[in-house]
């Protein structure tokens, strides 16, 4: 309501000046007068409908306004209006306040500060004790590694001895038979040994491997 | 409704309300480095696998990473809202103690938890009823030792507005 009731007011009139001629009210020397271009509410019609012939010539006047009444009243709006926009303001100035002291109560408290360094503390330590461990288990580790390096290695030094070894005897071997080997040279000599000397194979053996009769050469 | 990958027993809601590290308000960023293979990285990959959704649970705002593979040795690592970063290695340990690792140095205690606890309790009185959102009972009628909800216990009739304006017709 009162928005509208300050065209009401005494003073200069905005409206376009047809006060005078329609006559408009209760007071004719303060309210300027109501424009007859005022178009009513919609409802069943669009802006483009016409309004209905019984309407015409309707004079349409604000409600009528006591000067007195509307300043006191106005005063009275606006010191209450000023009085809780003020408790408003404070607060809200108290709860952000109490956030804020909350904010930093639970951030920066000394001791919360002690206890975090004390935990990191702690963590760097244990920290440090597990480098120690996995330091510990790496050397190990390498030790291990060294040792059976060293083992592969002997291990090969041995086969190869062994190897070594072999082979010369087997070389050994062959030169001691080689002294028995028939050459071009007594192979005349060699024949008639063998022919000489007839050699019985005509012998029965058991199961351990005795001789067990010999039959004579034929 | 089927189970849906290994240990389905990680996406309960009983399980997830099981885990008992609530970090602080100061940590942001969770990020956790390990190996797929390896003897030492078993630990943490039983923490990545069984502990982690406990504790993503229980911090929806704090960001975890997980990064696989890209060091020899596994470690977590905190970003903390004011540029510090804690290092936790991790190296042969087993999950267990690397949870309790982590709510020794930055979890909230267990008297922090429960003073918040009672804060949020004090919020909200639990003798008023309304709308299920901010109320326990929605009706008077949940409440032990009020009248009974008429849709399943009829009311007396001298209660009952019909047979008011009954005896006041009569009258």
């Amino acid at each position: 309501m009162l928005p509208a009731l300050r065209r009401c007011r005494p003073g200069p009139v905005p409206l376009p000046a047809l006060a005078a001629a329609l006559g408009p009210g209760p007071f004719p020397a303060l309210c300027p007068g109501w424009s007859p271009r005022a178009v009513p509410a919609r409802g069943r019609k669009s802006r483009h409908d016409p309004p209905a012939k019984s309407k015409v010539g309707r004079v349409k006047l604000p409600p009528p306004v006591d000067p007195e009444e509307l300043l006191v009243v106005l005063e009275r709006y606006r010191q209450h209006r000023l009085v809780l926009n003020a408790l408003r303001a404070e607060f809200r100035a108290e709860v952000l306040q109490k956030k804020r002291e909350e904010r930093l109560a639970a951030a920066g408290s000394l001791e919360e500060q002690e206890e975090h360094r004390r935990l990191m503390a702690w963590n760097d330590e244990e920290n440090a004790r597990q480098r120690a461990r996995r330091e510990e288990r790496l050397r190990k580790q390498e030790e291990e590694e060294k040792r059976k390096k060293l083992e592969i290695a002997e291990k090969q030094a041995r086969k190869m001895e062994a190897f070594v070894e072999e082979k010369e005897k087997e070389v050994l071997q062959l030169q001691e038979e080689a002294k028995n080997f028939i050459t071009l040279e007594n192979l005349e000599a060699r024949i008639e040994e063998c022919l000489d000397n007839p050699r019985n194979y005509n012998f029965a053996i058991d199961k351990d491997g005795r001789i067990v009769k010999r039959t004579v050469l034929s | 409704m089927p189970m849906k990958g290994r240990f389905p027993v990680r996406r309960t809601l009983q399980y997830l309300s099981q885990g008992d590290v609530v970090f602080k308000s100061s940590v942001k960023v969770m990020t956790v480095n390990y190996n797929t293979a390896g003897e030492l990285s078993e630990g943490a990959r039983k923490f990545v696998f069984f502990n982690i959704p406990q504790i993503q649970y229980k911090n929806p705002w704090v960001q975890i990473m997980l990064f696989r593979n890209m060091t020899p040795s596994p470690f977590l690592r905190f970003y903390l809202d004011n540029g510090e970063q804690v290092l936790v290695d991790v190296e042969d340990k087993t999950n267990r103690e690397i949870t309790e690792h982590i709510k020794k140095i930055l979890g909230k205690s267990k008297e922090m938890l429960e003073k918040e606890e009672r804060e949020r309790k004090k919020l909200s009185h639990p003798a008023t009823f309304g709308l299920k959102k901010y109320h326990l009972r929605e009706c008077m009628c949940e409440i032990e030792g009020q009248v009974p909800c008429p849709a399943f216990v009829p009311l007396p009739k001298e209660m009952r507005g019909k047979y008011k304006a009954a005896v006041k017709n009569e009258a």
